[in-house]
């Protein structure tokens, strides 16, 4: 078992260095090691934003919808073939591009594509670019695209790439804490979001290597091996599956303990305060006061579906009508004196207090009275 | 207080669902067999939970307001008069069953390594179920169609004392407020049903410990599989480490943690239905028949799809009724089935909610992306193909062809879903097609185990299966 567990941990080894020799670009160990420059040292030359504390946070960009954020550096471009900008929130689909400017062609602005997934930046690796040359003065960071939501940046670090640090980030992928969110109902990534060798590939290999090693030991040395490969895969494969069940049970543990730390303790009330829609939990109970007891029908509108969702979950047993997946306001021939709407962070709805009168998207006036306000919500009854 | 009461509510509805399932008559002194207690055990969880949601369609239809007396009395008489009955018919085997199933829970029949093993697995089951009933007890109803239509139905039952009929949006407007709506008014009622049933054992709506089902479907599933395997002739320690296996893939347990879909429920039902129906197919008694008969009654009863996944079963039937003729009748079936597929993909139709059409376009890339790349499955794809791989022309033989058969079915099922419906748009975003596949893949991690073995067995590595799943 002894000698199983080793080549385990072999063609686990060899497995890693096979995808290194493929993406290490240089030397395996140079001298240098990564640098990383904060939020906060960047300059925001095009587009608008602030810090937030650490992070840099960018809401929208300049008239031809570009933003533009440079730093002032001064390194050996061969000690660095990689730079990765820490960001969150870039659209899919954005024109990205690194910029830098060397001491080679002072006057010369180099460009180089930057690869967006999953509202992330991958790093842009350089190692091959004929510009990335002699000592680089300056970088900066350009996205051309419309922004939906605010792009968060945290800083920019310049990788050497060797072959302990991309090993290195490899692990911090594999064992980085996967909180829940609401795509994890859906799916489990296992680690980070993004990775770029996730761990149960890996883990096949090792074990189909493992097995085959111990085969051939098995079949021309059996006095140093007698286990047949039946067994042999049979263990591996079990060895494999525990190495990611643990890393998954420490990860379920972790988030145990985030789910306990928000909610424990709590009266069913203050969890849903404390959950991610408190602050619309706190309205539909003010409108739930207001309202007789169950069940008035109401039409639930919001501009964002998670809300039109979760209000209409929090109004129920009331008789609740909402659209689950579109923006779509009620058409005013449905309602009747009595009905109800609720409007919670939705634009084009305008109320005429004189009037008593209430009107959405250039449709005809509904008469309705307003029973509660409060910034980006109300509550309207049909007259 | 509240936890417990919710508990205790959910221990009847599991008692009941075991004392239903014991007084199906079955040979003298057959729960001593190994695995039978367990089976038994786990089995009848989701009897129980199934009979209970009939029940409370009865008692709405009969106009009989959902209460404490009106769910729990019935479930405990069920208790009462099925335990007396089994122990009437089986009192001394019953009980020296019941004493053998704990003392095999020690490891009694192992020693030195594999006693440790067995005590390990046991520690990690337990620490996974007490994280996960933390998880449970814990968090607010969370993921996204929990919140627009399924909990939507138990809110409003629960307060209506009864189940009120959900509408599409005309038929809603029509209703002059008597009908309600959602974002999916014709799915099934079982699961919000479930959810009611903790509310009423509360006494009040908790969208937290409402929830506790699932924790149970999730234990209960474990015994379930362990005995399952146990009856199929895997040795203790074997049939432990598989049944570990089957119930840590990742998903299953978010499925748990984030309760309030239905997928893991329906993948529970359909993998115990397959499994009751391949004991039957071995065992040909009235016990495996009625049981396998209840499940494969539960699947559509659970999630719409769930009339596909019990129409999976039929090729392993089919197989296991006519051995000599089984695999033609199969090939013409499938034949004719696509035919007629192809035929009405021609309008374009709506079938179980997916848009059918002739334009295949699966995304390969999506789809091996989410089986082999991402945490969701552990290594299980791995290992399915691997075994099928290994074991070849096994994989038709008597013994495991009908469970080759189910396996195949449900996966053309799934390749028809996402190759030729709209639905291939949920795998590109990575959405419903891990959610649709967490339907079988409790059941291939079995497949896989029992194919492996057979495999096994043909190299003279393992005694032939007395049995075979």
């Amino acid at each position: 078992m002894v000698i199983a567990a080793v080549a385990l941990v072999l063609t686990f080894g060899a497995a890693l260095a096979g995808y290194l020799a493929m993406v290490v670009p240089g030397v395996w160990f140079p001298a240098a090691t990564a640098r990383t420059w904060n939020a906060s040292e960047l300059t925001l030359s095009s587009g608008t934003g602030a810090l937030d504390g650490t992070v840099l946070v960018v809401t929208t960009g300049d008239a031809t919808n570009t933003v533009l954020l440079s730093l002032t550096t001064d390194f050996r471009s061969s000690d660095f073939p990689a730079i990765h900008w820490l960001a969150t929130g870039v659209p899919d689909g954005a024109d990205v591009r690194l910029l830098w400017k060397s001491d080679v062609a002072p006057n010369k602005t180099n460009v180089a594509p930057v690869t967006v997934e999953a509202g992330r930046l991958r790093p842009a690796i350089l190692s091959r670019n004929p510009a990335w040359l002699g000592r680089v003065k300056g970088i900066a960071l350009a996205i051309r695209a419309p922004l939906i939501e605010p792009v968060r940046i945290e800083g920019v670090t310049a990788k050497p790439m060797s072959a302990p640090q991309i090993a290195g980030d490899r692990a911090r992928e594999w064992f980085a804490f996967e909180g829940f969110n609401g795509a994890s109902i859906n799916t489990i990534t296992g680690g980070a979001e993004l990775q770029d060798l996730p761990l149960p590939p890996l883990a096949a290999i090792a074990i189909a290597l493992a097995t085959l090693l111990l085969w051939a030991l098995h079949r021309y040395v059996p006095r140093l091996y007698a286990y047949r490969v039946t067994c042999t895969l049979a263990g591996l494969f079990v060895v494999g599956w525990l190495v990611l069940d643990a890393r998954w049970i420490a990860n379920l543990a972790r988030q145990t303990f985030v789910t306990v730390n928000q909610y424990g303790g709590k009266s069913g009330h203050d969890k849903h305060v404390a959950a991610e829609d408190g602050p619309l939990y706190a309205f539909i109970e003010k409108a739930r006061g207001v309202m007789p007891a169950p069940p008035a029908r109401v039409f639930v509108a919001a501009s964002a579906h998670y809300f039109r969702g979760r209000a209409a979950y929090h109004l129920y047993p009331h008789n609740v009508w909402f659209e689950p997946f579109n923006d779509v306001m009620p058409s005013p021939a449905w309602l009747r004196p009595g009905d109800w709407l609720l409007v919670y962070q939705r634009r084009g709805v305008q109320y005429d207090a004189a009037q008593k009168s209430l009107r959405w998207d250039n449709g005809p006036p509904v008469a309705a009275e307003l029973k509660l306000l409060e910034p980006g919500a109300a509550l309207f009854q049909v007259r | 207080m509240d936890l417990l009461l919710v508990i205790a509510a959910w221990l009847l509805v599991w008692i009941a669902g075991i004392a239903l399932v014991a007084v199906v008559p079955r040979p003298r002194d057959a729960f001593c067999a190994p695995g039978e207690i367990a089976w038994l055990a786990g089995a009848g969880f989701f009897a129980g939970a199934f009979v209970v949601t009939l029940w409370m369609r009865a008692l709405s239809l009969a106009g009989i307001p959902f209460t404490r007396v009106s769910i729990g009395v019935p479930l405990l008489l069920i208790a009462a008069a099925g335990g007396w009955i089994a122990h009437r018919r089986d009192g001394p085997g019953l009980a020296r069953a019941w004493r053998a199933g704990l003392l095999a829970l020690s490891a009694r029949e192992t020693a030195g390594w594999m006693r440790a093993l067995w005590w390990a697995v046991l520690g990690w089951l337990a620490l996974r179920y007490a994280l996960l009933f933390a998880d449970v007890v814990t968090q607010p109803l969370y993921p996204w169609d929990a919140w627009i239509q399924w909990a939507t139905k138990a809110r409003v039952w629960f307060e209506a004392k009864a189940i009120v009929p959900f509408a599409t949006l005309d038929t809603w407007l029509a209703g002059n407020g008597a009908l309600y709506t959602d974002a999916a008014p014709t799915y099934p009622a079982a699961v919000p049903l479930w959810q009611v049933w903790s509310c009423v054992a509360l006494g009040r709506f908790d969208d937290v410990l409402m929830n506790v089902p699932w924790w149970f479907v999730a234990v209960a599933f474990a015994f379930a599989v362990f005995g399952a395997l146990r009856r199929a002739a895997f040795d203790p320690t074997a049939a432990l480490v598989g049944t570990w296996i089957v119930v840590s893939l990742p998903l299953i347990d978010v499925h748990v943690a984030l309760a309030g879909y239905a997928d893991l429920p329906m993948a529970a039902y359909f993998t115990l239905a397959a499994l009751a129906t391949l004991a039957w197919i071995r065992t040909r008694t009235v016990y495996d028949g009625a049981l396998a008969v209840l499940l494969v009654l539960a699947c559509p009863l659970i999630k719409t799809p769930g009339i596909v996944w019990a129409a999976t079963l039929v090729p392993g039937v089919v197989l296991a009724l006519a051995p000599r003729h089984g695999m033609k009748i199969v090939a013409a079936g499938l034949v004719l089935g696509l035919a007629a597929l192809a035929v009405l993909s021609q309008t374009k139709p709506i079938v179980l909610n997916y848009q059918l059409g002739l334009d295949f376009a699966p995304a390969w890339a999506a789809l091996f992306e989410s089986f082999y790349m991402l945490g969701n499955w552990n290594l299980l794809w791995y290992g399915v193909v691997a075994a099928a791989v290994l074991a070849g022309p096994r994989l038709v033989a008597r013994d495991v062809a009908p469970f080759t058969a189910i396996i195949t079915a449900g996966a053309l099922f799934l390749f028809i879903v996402f190759g030729f419906t709209n639905a291939r748009a949920w795998v590109e975003t990575q959405t419903s097609i891990n959610r649709a596949v967490l339907h079988i893949a409790p059941l291939a991690a079995v497949w896989m185990l029992v194919v492996f073995r057979a495999w096994a067995a043909r190299r003279g590595d393992v005694a032939p299966a007395a049995a075979s799943v």
